[in-house]
């Protein structure tokens, strides 16, 4: 399988990278421990002065940290450090190389970095769920777990898209160079459950950029809070907005060559 | 027999839309609204047509269209006008099969990874060409023996000096053996030591492989070394297609002398030919002479003056160009 | 030497006023958090009429005041000089007489501030209008006493991070290490959580370490919530911590530099 051999080619080069920055890496994990105990701090904090937030128990908000740790792996796991491949090679005019590659270019310029030391954080966010879901002491449903996954990823799959729409516009306006920190931006808000947020706040991480879809809304699911419908709608646009970002995509580069104008 | 062409050129034409905008926050605001654009011709119908295995050289000035015409040849710029169809096909449909039979290699751009060595990446780029074991090895060793890659490819690239980097850049961009090579600028920066390497390298992969190339350069001598024909494009029109011999005849009949005096002789030079301004070599003075005067002026200059130290060159390249089309 | 600040101020606002539509992006990045927090807190406060006291008025109030306060006391010194040592551009500034933090980099922060309080400026009226914070507190004499500790909250502030860029002379890992610091700067500055909700432990150490000068305590006597001996305490306070983060700095450059030149960058 070529596409299995190409994987494997971006992985060995990551892992090659990963192994040139390993010092670095030791450092970033100290300090992402640090952000985890100030998480957790923050929660008990929370919950020192109050039962439950937005109707969540604490159980429930070491999960939804969970999951939300799980988005910020793919955050800067794979959209930064590609993000940034992308931008530098935009002004060196290395992309050009990347376009002339007998290879689907959106493959190219959305995994071809990969920060692998950071693998470990997604093993992290699990015992996170685990131990959360144990906590608030309800047992998952086989079902509810399904929908659970199926959900996170179908989060995944949107954060994704708006990143790649996002990335494409750079070619409409070449100074956009920040073009991802507004997802990093509002990432924050999926540490805690959307319901809490005021409305103009909720609609802002459920519709515009869609965090809450990540984060808050599987764990909805995992809780049995979601009908089988619900789920299909969700996993319904994820694809529809995959299907929209590589569209605006294709545009982005028949822009850039000339092709459009 | 004439073989079918491997690079066949019709009319080809690129114009940029720039938006006009002029300073101030006015007129940032009335842009905004209602932008107004200039149309930028870069390239205006150019022809030709190039056979297998040939190496053209292609000159101009800075800005003259050279890259932008080697990026619709790869496929990387659609043509506002005209056509192109190089190996059959047309380049912008960015068909992988034509991906994979050409190559475009910049000189000032890096494909390779930085924190990597390049084997890495080579191994990256295999997978990615979808070579076999085989052809990848074969290729790999071939390209290792007439670059002397050795012991570069396991070094990070960042430790290499930019000719061992070009070297590698060069091999990156021919390990799936394209049969078409769009070089723009390969050996600038460069040393003149590393500059003669990438050109015998390049002239010995023609021979072997018979792959045609399409090189742009500042430096003559590349162009002198590898090329036998010239297309020379200013103002994004083509004024020039043929031998090279020709063009310097035609164009450049002239040697730049540049000798230097004992400090307290100041001579009047202009006897001998017309004295030329440069800014290198301050205690040298440059004159310029017709090509077949140059044996009896440098004697002359022997016998009549304190000539400490003396050279002869070809005028630079810019220049010669320059001069074609501003007479 | 004040024509040079002043010249300078007019170059660095020049080159920074280019990059303001990446200063939209930044505010944003910099004001979710504390959104966050002021959206969980508000909700927790009407919830239960008031948390340790604090009533969702008082929540909308701190974090407001603390988002101008933030942005006063906050300093860029790692973003503006840091990459300088490593690439040797340090070597061009040193050459010319003025102190190339103290100077240059001071001022690249002051104009920063400046640029980015403007842009503030409609952002925190639109956040007024959605959480309508009671203002009624606040008085002129107030404000005036938190300016002086804005401004040794800031002096602190700037000399320690400029310390701590300077930690660049040894080593390419300085990032990490101003990550680590930000995290100690979260801790005790009442960043995300006023001190007085943060457990006893951390709320005893926090009053005699300097972070809370950043954000705490000029947010605290805007608000009308500290009394007078409680004021000049944490002038006091900040004034010690002024000097001894003037030493640190003056002492970790100079070995800096000695390094520096050794190394031969």
């Amino acid at each position: 399988m070529p596409v299995l051999r190409l994987i494997k080619a971006y992985l060995r080069v990551n892992l090659q990278m990963a192994l040139a920055y390993r010092a670095e890496a030791v450092v970033h994990i100290a300090v992402n421990l640090m952000w985890l105990g100030w998480e957790l701090l923050s929660l008990t904090i929370i919950f020192n002065n109050t039962a439950t937030l937005g109707g969540w128990g604490p159980g429930e908000l070491v999960a939804l940290l969970g999951v939300f740790r799980l988005v910020n792996t793919l955050m800067a796991a794979v959209i930064w450090p590609n993000t940034e491949y992308f931008n530098t090679s935009v002004r060196d005019g290395s992309l050009d190389y990347m376009l002339l590659l007998p290879v689907n270019s959106l493959f190219v310029v959305t995994f071809s970095r990969l920060t692998l030391w950071r693998l470990w954080e997604p093993i992290l966010a699990v015992i996170l769920i685990a131990a959360g879901l144990g906590l608030s002491g309800a047992g998952a449903a086989p079902l509810n777990l399904a929908a659970f996954l199926v959900l996170v990823l179908a989060g995944a799959v949107i954060l994704y898209s708006l990143w790649i729409a996002l990335i494409a516009f750079t070619f409409w306006f070449t100074k956009f160079d920040n073009n991802v920190t507004i997802l990093q931006a509002l990432l924050d808000t999926g540490r805690y459950p959307a319901t809490v947020y005021p409305t103009w706040l909720r609609v802002i991480v459920t519709f515009i950029v869609p965090i809450a879809l990540a984060t808050t809304v599987p764990l909805q699911a995992l809780r049995g809070e979601l009908s089988g419908p619900q789920v299909a709608l969700f996993l319904g646009i994820s694809l529809l907005s995959l299907w929209v970002a590589t569209q605006i995509w294709r545009r982005g580069v028949r822009r850039y060559n000339g092709a459009s104008s | 027999m004439t073989a079918e062409p491997v690079v066949l050129v019709d009319n080809l034409s690129k114009t940029y839309r720039v938006p006009e905008r002029e300073g101030g926050f006015a007129a940032a605001v009335r842009g905004f609204f209602r932008r107004t654009y200039r149309d930028v011709p870069a390239v205006q119908q150019v022809s030709f047509q190039i056979a297998p295995g040939e190496v053209v050289g292609f000159l101009g000035p800075n800005g003259a269209g050279k890259t932008t015409t080697l990026k619709m040849l790869s496929g990387l710029l659609h043509p506002s006008a005209g056509g192109a169809r190089v190996l059959g096909f047309t380049p912008w449909q960015l068909k992988p099969a034509y991906l994979r039979a050409i190559t475009l290699v910049m000189g000032q751009r890096n494909r390779l990874s930085w924190d990597i060595p390049a084997a890495d990446s080579f191994l990256l780029n295999q997978a990615i060409y979808r070579l076999t074991d085989a052809d990848y090895q074969r290729t790999l060793a071939e390209l290792d023996e007439l670059l002397e890659l050795g012991p570069l490819l396991k070094k990070p690239v960042r430790n290499l000096s930019l000719g061992e980097r070009m070297k590698c850049e060069l091999a990156a961009g021919l390990l799936h053996r394209p049969q078409v090579l769009f070089l723009d600028e390969p050996t600038i920066g460069l040393d003149i030591t590393a500059q003669a390497r990438i050109r015998t390298f390049l002239q010995e992969y023609n021979r072997r492989t018979g792959a045609t190339i399409l090189l742009t350069s500042h430096y003559m001598a590349d162009v002198t070394a590898l090329c036998e024909r010239v297309l020379i494009i200013h103002h994004g029109r083509l004024k020039y297609d043929g031998g090279l011999t020709d063009l310097s005849r035609q164009i450049a009949p002239f040697k730049l002398i540049g000798v230097a005096l004992g400090e307290a002789v100041a001579a009047d030079l202009s006897r001998y030919g017309t004295p030329v301004q440069t800014e290198e070599d301050g205690d040298k003075h440059f004159i310029q002479v017709p090509a077949d005067a140059v044996t009896a002026v440098t004697a002359r200059l022997l016998a009549d003056l304190p000539v400490h130290d003396i050279t002869i060159a070809d005028p630079p390249i810019e220049d010669v160009i320059e001069r074609a089309f501003h007479e | 030497m004040l024509r040079i600040y002043q010249r300078l101020w007019q170059v660095t606002w020049a080159e920074q006023w280019q990059y303001r539509a990446n200063l939209i992006m930044y505010l944003l990045y910099w004001l979710v958090s504390p959104v966050v927090y002021l959206a969980v807190w508000s909700a927790i406060a009407e919830a239960q009429g008031s948390v340790n006291g604090l009533t969702a008025n008082d929540f909308a109030t701190y974090y407001l005041t603390l988002l101008i306060v933030d942005q006063l006391t906050s300093e860029i010194t790692i973003h503006a000089f840091g990459y300088k040592v490593q690439d040797g551009s340090l070597s061009g500034e040193l050459i010319r007489p003025a102190h190339p933090l103290l100077t240059n980099t001071l001022v690249y922060n002051l104009a920063f501030k400046a640029l980015s309080l403007l842009g503030l400026v409609p952002v925190w009226a639109v956040l007024f209008a959605l959480f309508q914070p009671d203002y009624g507190t606040v008085t002129l004499a107030n404000l005036l006493l938190a300016l002086l500790a804005i401004g040794l909250g800031f002096g602190i502030s700037f000399l320690l991070g400029a310390a701590l860029t300077c930690v660049a002379f040894w080593t390419t890992r300085v990032w990490a290490l101003y990550e680590l610091y930000a995290g100690v700067t979260v801790l005790f500055s009442g960043q995300f959580v006023p001190l007085s909700l943060m457990p006893p432990a951390i709320q005893t150490a926090a009053q005699f370490l300097p972070f809370q000068m950043f954000k705490y305590v000029p947010v605290q006597i805007i608000l009308g919530r500290l009394t007078w001996p409680e004021v000049l305490g944490y002038y006091a306070l900040g004034l010690a911590w002024l000097a001894a983060a003037w030493l640190l700095f003056r002492w970790v450059w100079s070995a800096g530099l000695k390094r520096y030149s050794a190394v031969g960058a």
